[in-house]
């Protein structure tokens, strides 16, 4: 190998261009062929039980995500000009391409069942509007009366009114997005027109995240530069080092452009990987680089370089493999975006690792070595170490107890903190508090049932099961208790059809807003409903046969703490309705996010576990020692736990992007560690003297290991000051993993290395003297 | 005259057309405006057919009779047996202006309910025909085209457009096959508002009872919900002479004795 990349040294401009030409024309299939998936349903997988039967529950009962689009006028709705309003929307949104007509609900389409003195009574509350007080008086009695619409469509206040219209998922799209904002905008004044639900959420989070990475990327990338210009102090070592992270990038895009994979939004998370790795492998070299030429002062460029290479690719190809087969471990996952980040991830680090090893050699003989260098630190053949090193790791050595002892009060207060971990699978909360959509939220779920919702489907293997009073009213009293719940708003099913039809035919008796006494009952009343209102209606409560039902719970907030607690409260009746021969299952986008959540993070875990198993392997066979692989972990332990820990000392919720935080912080940690170990066996293998040796590769490793925490830390605090706020836990989660990955390689590592004497003795010289002749 | 039936009966037309004189609203108006019989009875199975194949059968008793202004009907529904005797009667005016009169008998209730609804686009008992489409729609209503002539499997027809003067209506056009010969309407697209086609009504089969042809098989199908609606008339008796007096509650109540 060493070879090889020895005789290609001699090559330099053929590789460069070799290497261009190859970018160019990834840049080309990228141009042709990058698309962005924005729909959520596409990153589940599509053979999972729970996606399968939610998505066949979808189909049966035309399960649909609503955009809400609230009326306000502080003086009340019943005017002709708000009436108006709600009439026109309700007419444009039917009139919308992508909107079917009858799934537009307000209250203008709804019909009005009323119970009068000899029969009954099917109206709309309104067709053309009223202009009088009386008439406006009468609407406001009917909407008041019939409790399928007061606190559904208007609220119970009176001053808001709601227009629903479901749209089907793939018809969201950042063009409709903005049609429906401008047409909630079209309405305001005196009236405020608030926009919100799961579309909405989706829609605002797929264009406010990658917009707000827009920006913050270039600010990123220049701290980035600036920080490895003061680090390296070379113009032409910053091109080369920002050269392999950017042409890493574009392969591995590239690469996906050209199998046609499109581009997540986990995605966005592969750069920032390909920048800690290849600044890494960057400031490794030409650190390396720095000191041979401090101490020899008049070497030639090739003579620099060919010792660069000899010395570092093994450090540079090990730390890649093993990041690479840690991200490839995120194959065990089920979610395909994940699969995919995992095998690209690993395909960008190992190209970044052959940039370092070709690009950095090619433009060092190209362009000539960095001038004007000059180290402080007087560093003789092999002599001590500088200055600042030596200190830390005699200090290091002294206070011993003190390190071990601090870091052991920090992971205990770190497992702690993980056990506050909690999951999100919510859309919401990504936002700011107090964000116009958050707002919008929270005021129409005040005025509302819910903006969420959470779909129970009820099935039986009987025909027409769901004609029977007992389990009709089992269901009626498993709605009212969950209802109980403060964060359910309101439920929606086939029992609030029956109830209310009893109730209106026995002339609106308020005594009978009950389950009807008979089946037969039951099946009269269904018919009767069929005849005079819009059958369509029921079919998204019951199918065709009555042996399924599907009820709607409105929840107020999306977070999975909300939609478990109404799951839980809804498992309770699991026992009677199996009693009844009722299976109970779930449905809806809210479940499925949350189902989904799970299945990302057991993924995680499982793969988390692999990874380390890989990594001790991996390790143990490189370093022929299985303890050195055991300690190249330490601080790939220590950045997860502090990194779980902190989160849940924080609250930072555990979602998609923070748990691929700790694919990351793996594939960052074992880099310090491996950087370090090989240096410091290398050292032992001369020396055989373990201070000292600890004092050189603190020197060596140390060093670059510092001035590469501080360019990634740097450039990704920038994230901090992000508008979205996952990407601003994003910067900080990644800054925080550099530093612990730092902090754990140069101390508690060190210890390890030192207390389990680590390469001491013959043996392990010998092998790193046989290895080294090859 | 309205016509006797809500969608079934069409009497042949007796007597002399000026071929090539004719309009698209002279075509309707003939539909319309034929002399048909004073009374049927028959036994009504619709069946509802939905996208996923499933369906549902209803099987009713109907007795429909012509008062002149009025037309009265009475239905009891004799299966599914949950709804059995279920009845539901129905009075039809000429006036325009009024709407339909509509009772429902619920055993199960032991009572006996008036409905009003505003509404004749509501689609009669969840099948894919709207009240609108079962009655027969005033040709004044709508302004009519003759299209052309055409040939279906061998028989004339004229190819009427009717454009509904209301804007607001369900349907934006409807084009209706009229058998040259018989004044039959053999065959209706309904586009909706949008102008897309929505439903297309095509005629099975048909029975002859003295001179009024009765369509025993009609199919209604939502092209854009995959759905459709088929119903077939058994047990046909034109002019047996229903007495006057059985369109009442308490016949709904009671039922018909045989």
């Amino acid at each position: 190998m060493l070879k090889l990349l020895v005789k290609l040294l001699k090559y330099p401009l053929p590789i460069l261009i070799i290497t261009l030409g190859i970018t160019v024309f990834f840049v080309l299939k990228m141009k042709d062929n990058t698309r962005m998936e924005t729909d959520l349903d596409k990153y589940m997988p599509q053979d999972h039980p729970a996606f399968i039967y939610s998505d066949q529950a979808a189909e049966w009962f035309d399960i649909k995500d609503g955009i809400i689009i609230a009326i306000q006028n502080p003086d009340g709705i019943y005017n002709t000009g708000t009436l108006t309003k709600i009439k026109r929307l309700t007419k444009d949104l039917q009139k919308m391409e992508k909107i079917e007509k009858q799934d537009v609900t307000s209250l203008y389409t709804a019909d009005n069942i009323m119970g009068t003195e000899d029969g009954m009574d099917v109206k709309a509350f309104y067709k053309r509007v009223p202009d009088t007080p009386e008439k406006l008086d009468a609407i406001r009695e009917k909407v008041r009366s019939n409790e399928m619409v007061f606190g559904r469509l208007v609220s119970e206040d009176e001053t808001v009114s709601v227009v629903i219209a479901r749209i089907d998922d793939d018809v969201f799209s950042q063009e409709f997005y903005e049609q429906i904002l401008e047409l909630g905008k079209s309405y305001e004044g005196p009236e405020t027109v608030y926009v919100a639900g799961r579309p909405i959420v989706e829609g605002t989070m797929a264009e406010l995240g990658p917009a707000d990475m827009k920006r913050m990327v270039p600010v990123v990338i220049g701290v980035i530069i600036l920080i490895l210009l003061i680090l390296l102090r070379s113009v032409k070592n910053m091109l080369l080092t920002m050269a392999v992270v950017l042409f890493s990038t574009i392969w591995t895009f590239g690469l996906l452009a050209v199998v046609n994979i499109p581009i997540y939004a986990v995605f966005t998370t592969i750069p920032v990987m390909l920048i800690a790795i290849g600044v890494a492998d960057g400031i490794h070299l030409f650190s390396h680089l720095d000191l041979f030429l401090a101490a020899n002062p008049n070497a030639t460029r090739r003579e620099a370089t060919q010792d660069m290479l000899k010395e570092m690719w093994k450090p540079v190809v090990m730390t890649s493999v093993t990041t690479a087969v840690g991200f490839i471990s995120l194959l065990t996952s089920q979610v395909y975006p994940i699969k995919y980040f995992g095998v690209f991830t690993a395909f960008g680090v190992l190209t970044a690792m052959l940039f370092s090893l070709l690009l950095i050699p090619s433009g060092v003989m190209l362009f000539g070595l960095p001038k004007g260098r000059k180290i402080k630190t007087p560093a003789g053949e092999g002599g001590a170490a500088d200055e600042f090193s030596h200190k830390f790791a005699k200090g290091l050595l002294k206070y011993k107890s003190l390190t071990l002892g601090l870091t052991v009060i920090i992971l205990a207060v770190s497992l702690y903190g993980t056990t506050k971990v909690w999951i999100n699978s919510s859309f919401l909360d990504k936002f700011e508090r107090d964000s116009e959509i958050v707002l919008t939220d929270q005021f129409i779920n005040e005025h509302f049932g819910g903006t969420s919702t959470l779909n129970l489907i009820l099935e039986s293997k009987t025909g027409d099961a769901f004609k029977g009073p007992q389990l009709l009213t089992l269901v009626d009293e498993m709605t009212t208790d969950v209802e109980t719940l403060p964060v359910v708003g309101s439920s929606f099913g086939l029992t609030d059809y029956l109830k209310r039809m009893n109730k209106v035919m026995h002339a609106d008796d308020e005594t009978f807003n009950t389950i009807p006494s008979s089946s037969d009952l039951v099946a009269q009343y269904l018919l009767l409903y069929e005849m005079s209102g819009d059958p369509e209606n029921l079919w998204q409560v019951t199918d065709y046969d009555y042996s399924k039902l599907n009820v709607t719970f409105q929840l107020k907030s999306d977070d999975s703490k909300s939609i478990n607690q109404a799951l839980d409260h809804i498992e309770k009746y699991r026992k009677k309705f199996a009693d009844n021969a009722v299976e109970m299952n779930f449905a809806g986008s809210g479940y499925k996010a949350l189902v989904f959540t799970d299945l990302i993070l057991e993924g995680q875990i499982a793969s988390l576990i692999l990874s380390l198993l890989i990594v001790v392997v991996l390790l143990s066979f490189m370093f022929k020692s299985v303890m050195a692989g055991i300690t190249g972990t330490i601080p790939i332990i220590i950045t997860a736990a502090i990194s779980f820990g902190v989160m849940g000392l924080l609250g930072i919720p555990l979602s998609t992007t923070t748990a691929l935080m700790s694919s990351i912080s793996i594939g960052i940690g074992i880099d310090y560690a491996v950087h370090f170990i090989d240096r410091y066996r290398e050292n032992m293998a001369l020396t055989n003297d373990m201070e000292l040796s600890i004092q050189r590769t603190m020197h060596h490793s140390g060093r670059a290991i510092v001035f590469n925490a501080a360019v990634v830390i740097a450039g990704f605090l920038v994230l901090l000051f992000s508008v979205f706020p996952p990407n601003r836990e994003l910067g900080f989660l990644v800054s925080l993993n550099m530093f612990t990955s730092f902090l754990g390689t140069v101390t508690v590592m060190v210890l390890v290395i030192e207390k389990k004497k680590l390469f001491a003795g013959n043996s392990g010289s010998k092998k790193v003297n046989s290895k080294r002749s090859s | 005259m309205k016509s006797i039936t809500t969608f079934i009966t069409i009497s042949i037309l007796t007597g002399f057309i000026f071929a090539g004189e004719i309009t698209g609203s002279e075509v309707i108006r003939k539909v319309y405006d034929r002399p048909t019989g004073e009374d049927m009875t028959a036994n009504l199975t619709m069946v509802i057919e939905n996208s996923r194949g499933n369906q549902r059968v209803r099987e009713i008793k109907q007795y429909i009779k012509d008062f002149g202004d009025v037309e009265k009907k009475i239905m009891f529904f004799q299966a599914p047996a949950d709804v059995k005797n279920t009845a539901f009667m129905n009075w039809s005016y000429d006036e325009a202006s009024k709407s339909d009169d509509q009772w429902i008998y619920l055993p199960a209730l032991k009572k006996v309910k008036r409905i009003s609804s505003d509404s004749r686009s509501d689609y009669f008992m969840g099948s894919d025909f709207t009240y609108d489409d079962l009655g027969d729609r005033h040709p004044d209503e709508d302004l009519h085209k003759l299209l052309r002539e055409e040939k279906v499997d061998g028989i004339d027809t004229y190819v009427v457009e009717s454009i509904p003067k209301d804007k607001d209506y369900m349907y934006s056009r409807t084009i209706t096959w009229v058998v040259k010969a018989s004044w039959i309407g053999l065959r209706k697209e309904f586009y909706d508002e949008d102008g897309e086609l929505l439903k297309i009504l095509t005629v099975n089969e048909q029975k002859t009872f003295g001179d009024v042809v009765v369509l025993t098989n009609v199919k209604m199908e939502n092209v854009q919900k995959n759905q459709l609606t088929v119903m077939k008339l058994k047990d046909v008796k034109i002019n047996t002479g229903i007495p006057d007096n059985i369109f009442t509650e308490r016949i709904m109540k009671r039922g018909m004795k045989k």
